[in-house]
């Protein structure tokens, strides 16, 4: 099967209702209202992005976000940017255990939070990059772009968890 | 007071109550508030509705003037639009306009959903108060997490399992040693014993150096040495007895502890492992109980010993000459604080060691009973290497435990010899100065003690590192101890045989909150109907019959059988009842016999033999040389898939069930096979309610109605002819079977 891939400028991609995209295929084919989604949401935030429509059908996929019209990027940049919430922690203020639950209090890019984690044996996973990927008892995520360049007191709350 | 009796999640800023005291009428009354944790642009910060009889008011930093107010009847659709890591409320109006109302995290979702269902039915005509109901269940359902960690009750009001036991570490683990605490207070008697007699010799050399030998007393020399002789026999002897005792105190111990956990992993519930993989469980079941035995045995048989040879000492030394003691003691704070130094530093280096550890078995656990598809794919170089990867990084983090866990009791050992240099040094000028009369005798009975009392020191010191070890391995072990059982109600009923009504109301359910995997599931199946379910890989097919039998309870709506809501069965009971034949039946290392009366340990030769023939299974079992004694390998290895099926449901049909399962049955098997098993499985089912999933269709003949599933949703429910006549997706997958079937007899 034929996938159609979107790069450079095979495409117009314009803001669609709410958080749904518009997409102007070269050939003249035209989407309403398709919902981007990364398909490699820890390891390609910008890479291989897939259009699809409201029953979830794929309709194209975009190879890389940087390569596309600067008009288009932004409506794309700004769809993911609404659909995938996932704080980035700056500080960690607190961060203790409390009747076996891992309890964390931080400041993240969206303001400051406190939440839980059930088991921080799988529900804190650090990547061989430096960055921390967390999951709370709610199943929201957060993430630590890079542990080496937390605070010294950031990284000792957090290091013994780690 | 429009706040009067208001439902709500949380308490309501006083900011967002003034503006609602302003907006609504005095005359209304917020019936429920639901308290959100995002603003509309994302960003973490207090959002809120308030809903009364008619209208829903959104107050959110990024509505115009702060708030938002509309008339319930205006609208149309109303939708939790779940995202990543996020959601927001979304209506859709008559007017076609469409808007977000409050945004929250996954943490407030399950609220949402019921604020969703409560505009869209009041909207269309529904009594408010009557649809308050549904909504002040779903604040009720979130009162049933325990306030202190979050946990899911067993049921409302009642005590959280989790916090109840939850205590200190030492305190639980205290709880499987204290079965044995006679025998441990009889070994502490002895260990005293010991104690005493490890104290004789040096106080008998200060009697030898300053008078017997300077006296030339031969007669008290002989009883000297009698005594000494008779101390150290007994000191070793009683020793012996109490190691014996100690040992096997930490042995039943860890037993205990080992039975505890693989009894708690039988009855965790699937979630459990959808998330842990069960290379991590074996390797605490094995290694850290292991681990914690090394310890218990450590701490059992020398830590009592040396506590009171620590005590003895102390009382002996400052009897003789405390200003001697007290310096011998200068280093002791050192020690401790060396100790706890690092001991921070060890402590997270063992967890990551642990970690790195259960990667490398999880590696053995997957890959090696999946050798063939190795083998297969010729993949054997791939899979070296990254087990040599894992194990690569589990020596990096032990390289670094052994240098701290090395450094760390040298240096210990450095300070305590100053320790006895300045003994040496200060009361060795006492003694050639016969300053505070010291003796030689005195001094050398002195150091012999104080070298001794450095030896309990020296070993709480360096107890540090296991007790770290030991520690890390104990919270994985309460990690599975403590996790939450499946759920199974006091007051459960207990059921009997079954008649097989089975109805599902309203059902929703989504694995991680990310996706709904059922939505709004209605079904009734009445008793002794042949139900087949047939759908696409990933339409919710398998997740349905999940649900039913009770391997997660987290959904929402209810499920019932007979009119009993089955969260209310006593579980043992309820799945008793149950036959399930999986398309990849597990078999157990063990002989077909005793495979097949797995379901039924009680059950007669001549009963396993019968099922085993209402399975088909009869005739191949009987020409195996070995027959019913035959030894199976680890998953059935030796027969073959269809042989395995048939002897799976040789194990339905011993346990009589009252209802039946058939998960892709036939799916793995050539053409004859399946005819063998279709077969048995119309054999057994006869009068039973039997849900069949099915991808080819074809085995859903004997069905009475076909239930066709797709994204979650029931979109087909009735039988084949309605179905064919419907035109709709059933129609769709019998034309694509037909064709390939066409497209396979014309080859």
């Amino acid at each position: 099967m034929d996938r159609i891939y979107i790069e450079y400028d095979n495409a117009r991609i314009t803001k669609g209702d709410g958080i749904l995209l518009n997409v102007e295929i070269y050939g003249g084919e035209t989407f309403l209202n398709l919902e981007a989604r990364r398909l490699f949401p820890i390891t390609g935030l910008d890479r291989y992005i897939t259009l699809l429509d409201e029953d979830g059908n794929e309709k194209a996929v975009i190879r890389d976000i940087n390569n596309l019209m600067e008009d288009s990027k932004q409506a794309v940049l700004n769809a993911v940017n609404e659909y995938y919430l996932v704080p980035k922690i700056t500080k960690i203020l607190e961060c203790y255990e409390k009747f076996g639950l891992m309890k964390m209090s931080v400041e993240t890019d969206r303001g400051m939070y406190f939440f839980d984690i059930k088991s921080r044996y799988s529900d804190v996973k650090p990547l061989f990059d430096g960055r921390v990927l967390l999951k709370d008892a709610s199943d929201n995520r957060y993430e630590i772009p890079d542990i080496r360049k937390l605070d010294k007191k950031s990284r000792k709350l957090f290091n013994s968890y780690l | 007071m429009i706040f009067e009796n208001t439902l709500t999640n949380l308490p309501i800023p006083k900011e967002f109550k003034e503006k609602a005291e302003k907006l609504i009428p005095p005359g209304e009354k917020v019936l429920f508030a639901l308290l959100g944790d995002l603003n509309l642009h994302g960003h973490y910060g207090a959002s809120m509705i308030a809903v009364t009889r008619g209208s829903v008011y959104a107050f959110d930093e990024f509505h115009k003037g702060g708030a938002l107010n509309l008339s319930i009847g205006y609208i149309e659709e109303a939708k939790v639009k779940r995202m990543y890591g996020n959601a927001v409320i979304r209506l859709k109006l008559e007017s076609g306009e469409q808007l977000n109302l409050i945004r929250f995290t996954y943490s407030v979702s399950a609220l949402a959903d019921a604020a969703a269902a409560f505009f869209e039915n009041v909207a269309g005509g529904g009594e408010p108060e009557k649809e308050l109901e549904m909504v002040a269940g779903a604040y009720e359902k979130m009162r049933l997490v325990c306030p202190k960690c979050g946990r899911k009750l067993s049921r409302a009001g009642s005590a959280c399992i989790n916090c109840t036991s939850k205590g200190k570490l030492a305190k639980k683990l205290g709880a499987y040693i204290m079965p044995e605490k006679k025998t441990l207070f009889f070994c502490i008697a002895l260990s005293l014993i010991t104690t005493a007699m490890a104290l004789v010799p040096p106080y008998a050399t200060k009697m030898l150096v300053d008078d017997i030998i300077p006296n030339k007393n031969i007669k008290m020399l002989l009883t000297v040495i009698i005594a000494l002789a008779a101390a150290h026999g007994i000191q070793h002897s009683v020793g012996a007895v109490r190691g014996h005792h100690l040992r096997i105190i930490g042995d039943r111990t860890v037993a205990r502890l080992r039975n505890d956990i693989y009894a708690k992993a039988q009855y965790l519930p699937m979630s459990f492992y959808d998330k842990v993989s069960t290379g991590s469980v074996i390797s605490r079941v094995s290694g850290d109980t292991n681990n914690l035995q090394a310890f218990m045995l450590r701490v059992s048989q020398d830590a009592v010993v040396q506590f009171f040879q620590m005590v003895g000492i102390i009382v002996i030394m400052v009897a003789m000459e405390w200003r001697l003691t007290l310096l011998s003691l200068i280093p002791v704070p050192i020690v401790v604080a060396v100790a706890r130094f690092f001991g921070k530093r060890i402590s997270p280096i063992y967890r990551r060691i642990w970690r790195r550890w259960a990667s490398v078995s999880s590696i053995l656990s997957d890959t090696l009973p999946g050798v063939r598809v190795i083998k297969s794919f010729t993949s054997e170089q791939r899979a070296i290497k990254k087990f040599e990867d894992y194990n690569a990084e589990w020596l990096k983090e032990d390289v670094k435990a052994s240098k701290i866990a090395n450094i760390f009791p040298h240096t210990v050992t450095f300070f305590v010899t100053c320790g006895s240099l300045l003994i040496w040094g200060v009361g060795g000028s006492w003694a050639i100065g016969e300053i505070n009369g010291i003796t030689v005798g005195l001094l050398v009975a002195f150091l012999s003690y104080a070298s001794k009392f450095y030896e309990p020191v020296n070993f709480f010191a360096n107890l540090n590192d296991s007790y770290q070890s030991a520690l890390t391995s104990a919270e994985r072990i309460l990690d599975i101890i403590d996790a939450e059982p499946e759920q199974n109600k006091e007051d459960a009923i207990e059921v009997g045989r079954l008649k097989g009504k089975i109805e599902f109301k309203n059902v929703n359910f989504s694995f991680d909150k990310t996706k709904k995997t059922l939505t709004d599931i209605n079904i009734t199946i009445e008793p002794g109907e042949i139900i087949g379910i047939v759908g696409t890989t990933g339409s919710g097919k398998s997740t349905l019959i999940n649900l039913l039998m009770r391997y997660y309870d987290n959904y929402e709506g209810d499920i019932s059988v007979d009119d009993i809501n089955i969260k209310d069965i006593d579980l043992q009971s309820f799945r008793e009842k149950i036959g399930y034949v999986q398309q990849e039946p597990m078999m157990f290392r063990d002989t077909i016999f005793r495979n097949i009366a797995y379901s039924n340990p009680k059950a007669s030769v001549e009963e396993v033999i019968h099922a085993a023939d209402v399975a088909n299974a009869h005739a191949f079992i009987a020409k195996i040389p070995d027959a019913y004694d035959t030894m199976l390998g680890e998953r059935g290895v030796g027969l073959s898939g269809g042989e395995r099926q048939r002897l799976s449901i040789a194990r339905a049909v011993l346990k009589n069930p009252s209802m039946l399962i058939f998960d892709e049955a036939t799916a793995a098997v050539d053409s004859e096979t399946e005819h063998l098993i279709q077969e048995a499985i119309e054999r057994l089912i006869s009068g039973r309610t039997t849900l069949m999933i099915a991808h080819r269709l074809s085995t859903l003949r004997k069905a009475n109605r076909i239930l066709v599933v797709d994204k979650g949703e029931v979109i087909e429910f009735g039988s084949h002819d309605e179905l064919m006549a419907l035109k709709g997706k059933y129609h769709k997958l019998i034309e694509i079977q037909s064709m390939s079937l066409t497209i396979d007899n014309s080859q």
